[in-house]
């Protein structure tokens, strides 16, 4: 059955939504990334299996959905009853039985597995009232975690695909892009050019065909915002494309999905069909005449290729290379025709502005950061996961009052955001707002919303190192300053790191990086230093410390530490004996165990195992 | 046309033209080791950067690529400003810490003022600075024969799968374009050896002399409607052939001869 | 095309005069070029004759160059070699059945007769007119019946 017009899915709508309604209770789990790497389909099945086997009154097997990443990785795998909105947390295949005979048959809940609030020590039953929610304004993600995975009659059922309709019926393509460039929204991708300006410029050129793409290819290393928005509400994501395409006048369009995101591309495919069958994609749109057709692609593992050119090639079939965009996408793209390419989160956001308005987006968050931002917070916070805030939050709000603090309350040391093109943030600049131009001022970025926290046991000149070596894998090689750049810039990092440089190497380096900035053809190059940049900015005592004392503060680079066992706690269990690969360590049962530094390796394995906090670290 | 300054002097260009261009005219040399008119600019060796402005950039500066930027009116050029001298400088002595043994590379280097890399040599490396022009050149001719291969700093230029290339009919042009002189090859009798395949060297029927290899002319012949008889004798026999026929038609008959 | 370079052989003497201004009109440099033009036996008794690019209306050169670097100037009816675009593969040299596409080592250059630009130089120095660049009438085809 075709939809065709406006009033007749208003009227699916109400059919959806009575179906759903129809539950007087219904049991949403979570099957996002991290609660599904926790098992959270084993529980899903467990509650199918229990719930097919009970007839209980006034609840069937079909109020249960499996839904999109809820947001709080940490205490999966969630399960939540709505309407009530209590929030399971840590659930296991065990505890299924009890929480159907207690909650959905009783009306009463399992304390054990809800939420304690580590500052407060308080039992919290709904999520709404969990301060990592309460905190959160959630637009991109408005429907994840609350529909089921991917089903277009719960997409519509919230109201889905009407902007779609208002937009092909009611309004014209010079209106929705003035809608969009109202509400302020700048791309999500972490570039933060507006939105509104670029499809414009894509519409007014007259060569043709034109392409709108959408840029799945999220490569940063912590950063799964847009793998929750692909797998979890990948309606959202079509809707904004087939908006933006009748913007621009594109009649095609492309989602490339990075490789390791299989189910990304089962879930948007499964999602394209749904569409197809109700006539959202395809020809005479809403009866409208617009026509429209999407095709999904895969990457072929290649970080490179979340760069709009180089992405460009590998969908038409060439190999992943980035150009030098002295002439933008707009004009020439894919194929050489002009392209819109967009963030998935940006497109996400398309059917919220077209419904509510540019002008209520433009209200949200900072006057030149307009909207939200999806993040995921990760790294050694308590409450890692993925949130949305108001642009303009600042970086303590989320990483404390959010993220709970840092686990163990060990130090804040700093907090790396924009993935291995932004940089280390100090303690000093927690109070800064999370916005497109902020964070770059203060030698970092905002980026695609990766957020790591770090305490005093990361050592930055690792970090520094672990970033360089990332990039230098992943540069294409097509251009010098990149290619053989950040790989000497890896090597000086790594001579740091293991007590070989010299005071004249931290020059090399920052000779060398600000010519591998200007140097470089695109943007993996020429942000290629700044885990080098921003870390030497904040930290550059600890660098010293390197390469002056031989010494590694954080004891963490291997070649400067040294494990030894400290008399006053050493109990004498053997613990850190048996996990000793190296046989380094001695001692009988009940006395004194020694490390002999001369045969240690400095794994770490007996610092990780011991439970009296007796071997220490220099 | 468009007005852009160069180094302070006003030139005029045509709407399009790429800035590099503008500047040989002018007979400014930039270097520019992956540059070749027969191919599309591409970018990669960074030493035809220039640094450009406009009076509207209120002091702002940007540095880009002279074979890939199309002139603009207004736009203000140095060619060799201390910050574009040093990028040159910077990207000779990466290439020379990767292709430390290449006279080609030490000699335009040492003409910038870098005579030995400061940077760690990369193991194993050869001649190769991945400029691309090879592997343009080959799919600018048609043949599609090399690509470059691998990612990042293991990239190389190779045939697919790194075994004797299907496609390759031994032209020798990727020979003749590589600026350091990094391709092999080899002619023994009448086998020419090239990229780890073998091909039959065309020799002039007259003369003996060797001209081209055999796959190279039946390419010729097929995709340029050429005769393969045309390939059968040297340039040499050609131009002795054509000297004796036009001597035949001449006036002065050999009849006359006494 | 306005003119051509009209070659009449039996008034070639094999002085090799032309040879020698092509060589040193094509100095790069200023060393010699290799000659475009060589004085060759015509075949009977002290008969020479220069051998030059003819500039053919079918040119086998052209058609030859995968990379176009070859072209007609339309001015003055050369076929003309674009040395930054050329590749040196040698295809020219191969397919032009009258050798007139040459090599030359010393400046590692494919080169062929442009007809300096529309005033050759052989033709000024040829002592005999063997060699002249004549204005030439339209070529008026009949019509086939």
């Amino acid at each position: 059955m075709r939809i065709k017009t406006p009033a007749q899915l208003k009227g699916l709508q109400k059919k959806c939504r009575a179906d759903i309604d129809k539950h007087p209770r219904r049991v949403l789990i979570c099957c996002g990334p991290g609660c599904l790497a926790n098992g959270a389909q084993k529980v899903s099945d467990e509650f199918k299996k229990i719930l097919k086997k009970k007839r209980l009154r006034g609840f069937s097997v079909e109020a249960l959905a499996e839904t999109g990443c809820h947001g709080f990785c940490e205490q999966g795998p969630v399960v939540v009853i709505e309407p009530d909105g209590t929030f399971y947390t840590r659930v296991k295949v065990k505890d299924v039985a009890e929480i159907v005979e207690t909650t959905i048959k009783s009306n009463k809940v399992v304390k054990r597995l809800l939420f304690t609030d580590p500052a407060t020590g308080k039992i919290i039953r709904k999520y709404a009232d969990i301060p990592f929610y309460s905190h959160q304004r959630r637009i991109a993600l408005r429907n994840i975690g609350k529909i089921a995975q991917c089903d277009i009659n719960e997409y519509i059922s919230v109201g889905g695909y009407q902007a779609l309709g208002k937009a092909l019926t009611k309004m014209t393509p010079e209106g929705i892009i003035d809608e969009v460039s109202t509400s302020g929204l700048r791309g999500r991708g972490g570039g933060g050019f507006p939105t509104g300006r670029k499809w414009a410029t894509c519409a007014r050129i007259e060569e043709s065909p034109h392409y709108v793409i959408c840029n799945g290819d999220e490569g940063d290393p912590g950063a799964f915002m847009d793998r929750a928005i692909m797998e979890g509400d990948p309606h959202s994501i079509l809707e904004g494309m087939i908006i933006a395409a009748r913007a621009v006048g594109a009649h095609e369009g492309y989602i490339y999905v990075r490789e390791e995101y299989p189910l990304a591309v089962v879930n948007l495919a499964r999602a394209v069909e749904q569409a197809r069958e109700l006539g959202f994609i395809g020809d005479d749109i809403f009866g409208s005449g617009f026509s429209f057709d999407l095709h999904i692609n895969r990457g072929g593992g290649a970080f490179v290729c979340g760069e709009s050119s180089a992405l460009m090639k590998s969908v038409a079939g060439e190999v992943g290379e980035p150009r030098a965009k002295y002439v933008r996408s707009v004009q020439k793209g894919l194929f050489d025709k002009p392209t819109v390419l967009n963030n998935v989160e940006s497109y996400t956001n398309i059917p919220v502005i077209i419904d509510k308005g540019g002008a209520w987006f433009a209200g949200i968050g900072t006057p030149k950061s307009t909207g939200t931002k999806a993040f995921s917070l990760v790294g050694k916070v308590r409450n890692s996961g993925l949130i949305e805030v108001p642009m303009g939050t600042s970086l303590r709000e989320i990483i404390y009052d959010i993220g709970g603090g840092i686990q163990g309350d060990r130090p804040f040391k700093a907090v790396q955001t924009g993935g291995p093109s932004g940089g280390c943030l100090p303690e000093p600049k927690l109070d800064l707002p999370v916005d497109f131009d902020t964070l770059t001022e203060a030698g970092s970025m905002m980026g695609s919303g990766g957020m790591i926290v770090m305490d005093d046991r990361t050592c930055v000149v690792d970090v520094a190192k672990y970033f360089l070596s990332f990039l230098n894998d992943e540069s294409c090689g097509k251009c010098v300053p990149c290619r053989e750049g950040l790989y000497q810039l890896h090597a000086l990092a790594a001579a740091v790191s293991e007590g070989r440089a010299t005071e004249d190497d931290l020059d090399k380096m920052e000779k060398l990086s600000e010519m591998i900035v200007i140097g470089s053809l695109c943007g993996l190059g020429k942000s290629g230093p700044n885990p080098f940049l921003s870390t030497i900015r904040y930290f550059r005592d600890e660098y010293l410390a390197h390469i002056r004392d031989k010494r590694c503060p954080a004891g963490v680079c291997q070649e400067l530490i040294r494990y030894e066992v400290d008399a006053d706690k050493c109990d004498g269990c053997t613990a850190c004996i048996v996990v000793c690969a190296q046989n380094a360590i001695t001692g009988k049962k009940k006395e004194l165990h020694v490390i002999d530094q001369d045969k240690c390796d400095k794994c770490g394995a007996c610092y990780a195992v011991c439970k009296r906090d007796a071997i220490k670290v220099y | 046309m468009v007005t852009i300054t160069i180094n302070g002097k006003v030139v005029q260009a045509r709407e399009g033209e790429m800035l590099l261009a503008v500047c040989k005219r002018e007979g400014i040399d930039i270097p520019a080791l992956c540059h070749h008119d027969a191919v599309e600019p591409f970018g990669a060796c960074r030493l035809c950067m220039v640094e450009i402005t406009k009076d509207e950039w209120n002091g702002w500066r940007n540095y880009v690529t002279s074979c890939l930027y199309p002139v603009e009116e207004g736009l203000i050029v140095q060619t060799h400003s201390p910050k574009v001298i040093e990028l040159r400088r910077t990207v000779l002595d990466l290439q020379l810490a990767r292709c430390p043994n290449s006279p080609e590379l030490q000699k335009l280097a040492a003409e910038h003022g870098v005579n030995s890399t400061q940077y760690e040599i990369v193991p194993d490396g050869d001649n190769c600075i991945l400029c691309g022009l090879c592997t343009r050149v080959c799919a600018r001719l048609g043949f599609h024969a090399i690509a470059t291969v691998g990612r990042g700093h293991h990239k190389e230029v190779a045939p697919p799968l790194k075994e004797a290339p299907p496609d390759c009919v031994g032209c020798l042009s990727c020979v003749q374009v590589c600026p350091t002189n990094n391709i092999t090859y080899e002619d023994k009798g009448n086998v020419r050896t090239i990229w780890g395949k073998k091909f039959e060297l065309l020799r002039c029927s007259k003369t003996g002399k060797a001209t081209i290899t055999k796959a190279f002319a039946e390419a010729l012949s097929t995709r340029c409607d050429i005769p393969i008889d045309y390939f059968d004798v040297s340039d040499d026999e050609h131009r002795r052939q054509l000297a004796l026929k036009m001597g035949s038609l001449a006036d002065w008959a050999p009849k006359e001869q006494s | 095309m306005k003119a051509r370079l009209v070659v009449t052989p039996n008034l070639c003497t094999g002085c090799r005069t032309c040879e020698l201004a092509c060589a040193f009109a094509h100095s790069i440099n200023r060393k010699p070029g290799r000659s475009r033009i060589y004085p060759l036996p015509g075949g009977s008794h002290e008969m020479w004759t220069p051998v030059v690019c003819l500039q053919c209306e079918d040119p086998a050169c052209m058609k030859s160059c995968l990379v176009d670097a070859l072209s007609r100037n339309e001015e003055t009816g050369a076929i003309v070699l674009d040395q930054d675009k050329c590749v040196k593969c040698m295809a020219c040299v191969a397919a032009c059945p009258f050798g007139c596409s040459l090599y030359d080592a010393q400046h590692d250059l494919v080169v062929k007769c442009d007809l300096c630009d529309g005033d050759p130089v052989c033709a000024h120095f040829c002592p005999t007119r063997a060699l002249e660049f004549k204005p030439i009438a339209p070529i008026r085809r009949k019509a086939t019946g």
